[in-house]
């Protein structure tokens, strides 16, 4: 058995997390990461606009009325977030190669805006197409951001800079240092957007087109689920691993569901943003471990077990679960990770055919993650109560699962707490 | 003595922060204890730290994290699994006092 752990560890799940570190994952992740205080203080200016009350109440009416208006701070951040996010790239990307961050976030900034063709209305003068920089625009935004500080540290490295005597301040020769990147940027995303007329966001649209229906998929939801998990079990944040790679996809989401709400459409899009794998899935931390710490205050007889159970319970509300995962400890501890396994899996397949044959609504509105599941899952699906229904029954059925494995092990530590006495 | 703690958003080991402080105290010791995400790393450890403790899920981080202390001078390890709970303070005051002997 420990061997098979030692080879578990050491051949798989270490060397994948290291994977997770790589150079420009890391960028793209802290740049999504960055993005994420305006995605969630935009998103709800979506329950503003469409209250859950009911709708003939004249604060509902007068909400109604005014959705656009209402709508407008939604529309300047979460809705543009992939803005933000190019910044937030080119800024970690450029720290990571200790070339100046902020040349690099702007530089990033610039190729993403040369993938748009302004159009001149009379009235208004040139406006841009803001829907390439949302949801749509991210997977664009990833490609040109990394291939923008890429050119630009390039130039850095080689020395092909323009150089000024020593005696001017370094602000201005900064800035001077980063013109050819930034000419060469700049001459590249107009020659492809403007001279070859190729939109970018048609072409990578297609391209992860199989992708984005794949992720939302029943398998495509399982898998992270899994993963998270199975990388938790050896004791390594899996959503932090799993996310890294995961979490770009999981905003698209997000975003376009965000947009089809905002847009007034009939049905919202996607199943499976992170949202939902937030609220439905990962209640009390991912492994569903609320109900573990449930069925610990209900059942467990062992001095360290209760004692934990009275020390987890609070945390584990607000989503916060390692302390149990590291207390009991879950962590290389089989008897556990049987049922933390299991759980989410269970649960997510409930949550997905729950939402995907319409009784509860798809999520569309991210809560900060530290607050208790069913009030964040009421918020993120816009007010639906039969989600905090379903988190509810979720809740109960990892309680259920957990219960007889946490029966056995609760008896091994009373026989351990005997022997010491 | 002043502590930095690294976790992966500086939430959880905030939980962990308590059960060194109310250890260190049993012992007589006032313990200055503060949690932060790998990613405040590079601008906190400039901050003056006596010691820095790396917690157990972001293990695959840790070189990235001793890069930043040995730059600083500060001394730092990882926080063993099993110290890493509400109840872990004892293990961890004795990880803690071998880290900084």
């Amino acid at each position: 058995m420990s061997k098979f752990v030692d080879f578990m560890e050491n051949k798989l799940s270490a060397p994948m997390a290291r994977l997770s570190e790589q150079r420009h994952l890391l960028a793209v992740r802290d740049g999504v990461i960055s993005a994420l205080p305006f995605i969630i203080v935009g998103s709800f200016f979506l329950i503003f606009a469409f209250p859950p009350l009911p709708k003939d109440w004249a604060i509902t009416q007068w909400a109604t009325e005014h959705a656009a208006e209402i709508l407008i701070p939604y529309r300047m951040t979460m809705f543009i977030m992939s803005l933000y996010i190019a910044f937030g790239i080119g800024y970690n990307l450029a720290k990571s190669y200790k070339v100046d961050p902020l040349s690099g976030a702007q530089i990033a900034v610039a190729a993403l805006l040369l993938t748009l063709t302004p159009t001149a209305l009379d009235e208004l003068g040139f406006v841009l197409p803001m829907q390439y920089l949302g949801g749509h625009g991210l997977f664009v935004t990833i490609i040109v951001s990394i291939l923008a500080v890429e050119i630009f540290r390039v130039c850095k490295q080689k020395q092909i800079t323009i150089k000024l005597p020593e005696q001017v301040p370094s602000s201005v020769s900064r800035s001077f240092e980063a013109l050819i990147p930034v000419a060469i940027v700049i001459i590249l995303m107009s020659t492809i957007t403007v001279v070859m007329g190729v939109n970018l966001h048609h072409v990578v649209d297609k391209l992860v087109a199989p992708l984005v229906t794949a992720g939302d998929s029943l398998f495509g939801v399982l898998v992270p689920v899994f993963l998270i998990t199975f990388f938790w079990s050896f004791g390594i944040h899996g959503v932090s691993v799993v996310g890294s790679i995961a979490r770009p996809l999981w905003e698209v989401y997000l975003v376009n569901n965000s947009q089809a709400v905002a847009d007034g459409a009939s049905t919202i899009p996607h199943i499976a943003p992170e949202t939902f794998y937030q609220w439905f899935i990962w209640i009390g931390g991912s492994g569903a471990t609320l109900g573990l710490v449930i069925a610990m205050l209900l059942f467990a007889r062992s001095k360290y077990i209760k004692n934990l159970g009275r020390a987890t319970i609070v945390p584990s509300l607000f989503n916060i679960n390692e302390p149990v995962i590291f207390g009991a400890p879950i962590v290389l501890n089989p008897l556990l990770i049987i049922p933390f396994i299991i759980t989410p899996i269970v649960t997510a397949i409930i949550a997905y055919f729950a939402t995907s044959i319409g009784l509860v609504s798809p999520t569309y509105i991210m809560p900060p993650w530290t607050l208790p599941a069913p009030i964040g899952a009421y918020l993120s699906t816009g007010g639906d109560w039969r989600a905090v229904v379903l988190v509810l029954i979720n809740i109960t059925i990892s309680v259920t699962i957990y219960m007889p494995f946490l029966k056995l092990y609760d008896k091994k530590m009373i026989a351990m707490e005997q022997g010491e006495e | 003595m002043k502590v930095l703690f690294v976790c992966s958003g500086g939430m959880s080991s905030a939980i962990v922060v308590k059960a060194l402080k109310t250890e260190a105290k049993k012992h007589g010791h006032e313990m200055e204890v503060h949690a932060i995400g790998t990613s405040e790393v590079e601008q906190e450890m400039q901050k003056g730290w006596d010691v820095c403790m790396v917690a157990p899920q972001i293990k695959h981080r840790f070189n990235q994290v001793k890069v930043h202390a040995d730059e600083a001078g500060v001394p730092c390890g990882a926080i063993p699994a099993q110290a890493y709970t509400p109840l872990g303070g004892p293990l961890l005051y004795k990880t803690l006092n071998e880290l900084i002997k």
